[in-house]
């Protein structure tokens, strides 16, 4: 693999327009390294032994090799509190303008719709709880989903490794966590309660719409697997879950505006999300 | 705890009749247009509705859904709807029809050789863009096949800008005679210089 070489400047240009127009995924010269690491890996997974070899395979998708680059990009690890930077966004600013016509006692919804082995849903349960301090003068159901009936079985189980716990301070662990033998924690029964699991599919209308409408949406890491076509619909579902003005919370390398033109972008100090406009155009 | 788990299951999505939504696509109501739109995504009797419908829809969150629904439907009289919206005087409708025919390229691939020689300029640029997901060769022949006769600056500038990044070796001497025949216009050898030099590095380092 030390053999294979770098790609070139215009090269690695080029990687990048393409990756930004077919994904989304956004990438600059100050992740030049990052990227280089996932080119060479897959460089030598498909034995291309140069950059113009592997780009073509890339470009014309042979044998799922997109789906193979993103894949790269998308280590399926998950941990508590990832991303938090967006956790502090929902407190800071998403929170406040989505309870600015709530009364207190109103209900508050929020969707972590691809939970995967539900780090993310309990994480916004503890975040909330811990770091926004009207938390109890509002009802809030989080609902967490996942295309993969096996991670919401795990989910719903609540148990995790040491891995999972790695950004957690021990007296949230402590305060959140049943220990178990062998190095294993367990989300207390209260929290785990707390959150309710449903499978769906984000490109199937028939399975997003009954989910109704959400206050805040958390949708990381998930659009960036899909087809062109399949992107479009699973942007226009979640818009419809969403409440006007809602918004919508993607990956750190996501755009939305890549994928559909029906949100707006509203950048805050932690982080870029988008919103369902309050007032459609006409 | 602020934390509140509802009992309930969620409800059932309620399809609307096919009726329903074809009224509904010119409903004088946004929302009932915008939910027609949705819904006639899952019906392929619908698409004659849908693309006469987007001819006169004026909100562009409905229109993205048609364009949308149109795509969902994904068969061939469905995608030949899209293709005359590319000559539109309506910028925002030719954007949305590329949109949409870009994010269902194995379906649009089969218009494309009409579309790059169709007499609307702007047809034949827009028509560029859909060649960038096609295979290495196939792209560069097609671009080739154009650039070869092509009278309009600005289409080949187009043609150029995609063979830059798809094109192959075979592509050079098309490049090359397109320089010729252009030689008094600067930034189209400007274009060509670089999808040459592009062209030409990849295939020394391939």
């Amino acid at each position: 693999m030390a053999e294979l070489p770098a790609p070139t400047e215009d090269e690695f240009r080029r990687l990048c327009e393409y990756l930004y127009r077919r994904t989304g995924m956004v990438f600059n010269e100050a992740k030049r390294y990052y990227v280089e690491r996932r080119i060479w890996d897959r460089m030598a997974a498909t034995e291309s032994s140069s950059f113009a070899i592997y780009f073509a395979r890339l470009r014309t998708d042979m044998e799922d090799e997109i789906q193979q680059f993103v894949n790269a990009f998308t280590v399926n690890e998950t941990y508590f509190y990832r991303e938090d930077y967006q956790l502090k966004c929902l407190t800071s600013d998403l929170m406040l303008e989505r309870v600015r016509e709530k009364q207190s006692g109103d209900v508050i919804r929020i969707w972590s719709a691809a939970c995967s082995s539900g780090e993310e849903p309990y994480s916004i349960a503890m975040w909330l709880l811990e770091n926004w301090p009207t938390v109890d003068d509002y009802a809030i159901e989080i609902v967490a989903s996942d295309i993969d009936t096996r991670v919401l079985d795990l989910a719903r189980a609540g148990t995790y490794g040491k891995r999972a716990l790695m950004r957690l301070p021990p007296e949230l662990i402590g305060k959140y966590f049943d220990a178990l033998p062998g190095e294993l924690w367990r989300i207390s029964p209260q929290l785990r309660d707390s959150v309710s699991f449903t499978a769906v599919n984000l490109v199937d209308p028939d399975q997003t719409w009954p989910h109704g409408q959400f206050d805040v949406v958390f949708c990381r890491n998930v659009l960036i697997y899909f087809d062109d076509a399949s992107r479009r619909l699973a942007a226009e579902n979640l818009y419809e879950n969403l409440f006007p003005g809602g918004f919508i919370c993607l990956g750190h390398t996501e755009s939305m505006s890549r994928i559909s033109p029906l949100f707006e972008v509203r950048r805050f100090a932690d982080a870029i999300v988008y919103q369902r406009p309050e007032i459609k155009q006409s | 705890m602020p934390l509140v788990r509802k009992p309930t299951l969620p409800a059932e999505h309620r399809n609307p009749a096919p009726a329903e939504v074809l009224a509904g696509l010119v409903s004088a109501s946004c929302d009932e247009r915008w939910a027609a739109a949705r819904a006639a995504g899952g019906l392929p009797e619908a698409a004659a509705a849908l693309a006469a419908a987007l001819l006169h829809e004026s909100d562009a969150h409905v229109r993205e859904a048609m364009f949308t629904s149109l795509v969902r439907i994904g068969t061939r009289d469905s995608v030949a709807r899209v293709l005359p919206m590319l000559r539109s005087h309506d910028s925002a409708l030719r954007t949305g029809a590329l949109d949409a025919l870009r994010s269902s390229p194995s379906a649009a691939h089969e218009f494309l050789p009409q579309l790059l020689s169709d007499p609307d300029v702007d047809v034949r640029i827009l028509s560029c863009e859909l060649a960038r997901s096609l295979p290495t060769e196939e792209a560069s022949r097609s671009l080739c096949a154009l650039l070869a006769h092509e009278p309009e600056i600005n289409v080949c500038a187009a043609a150029i800008e995609v063979l830059a990044e798809v094109g192959d070796q075979a592509a050079l001497p098309t490049l090359a005679r397109c320089a010729q025949r252009f030689s008094q216009v600067p930034f189209l050898e400007f274009a060509i210089r670089l999808a040459t030099n592009r062209i030409t590095a990849a295939g020394n380092r391939g």
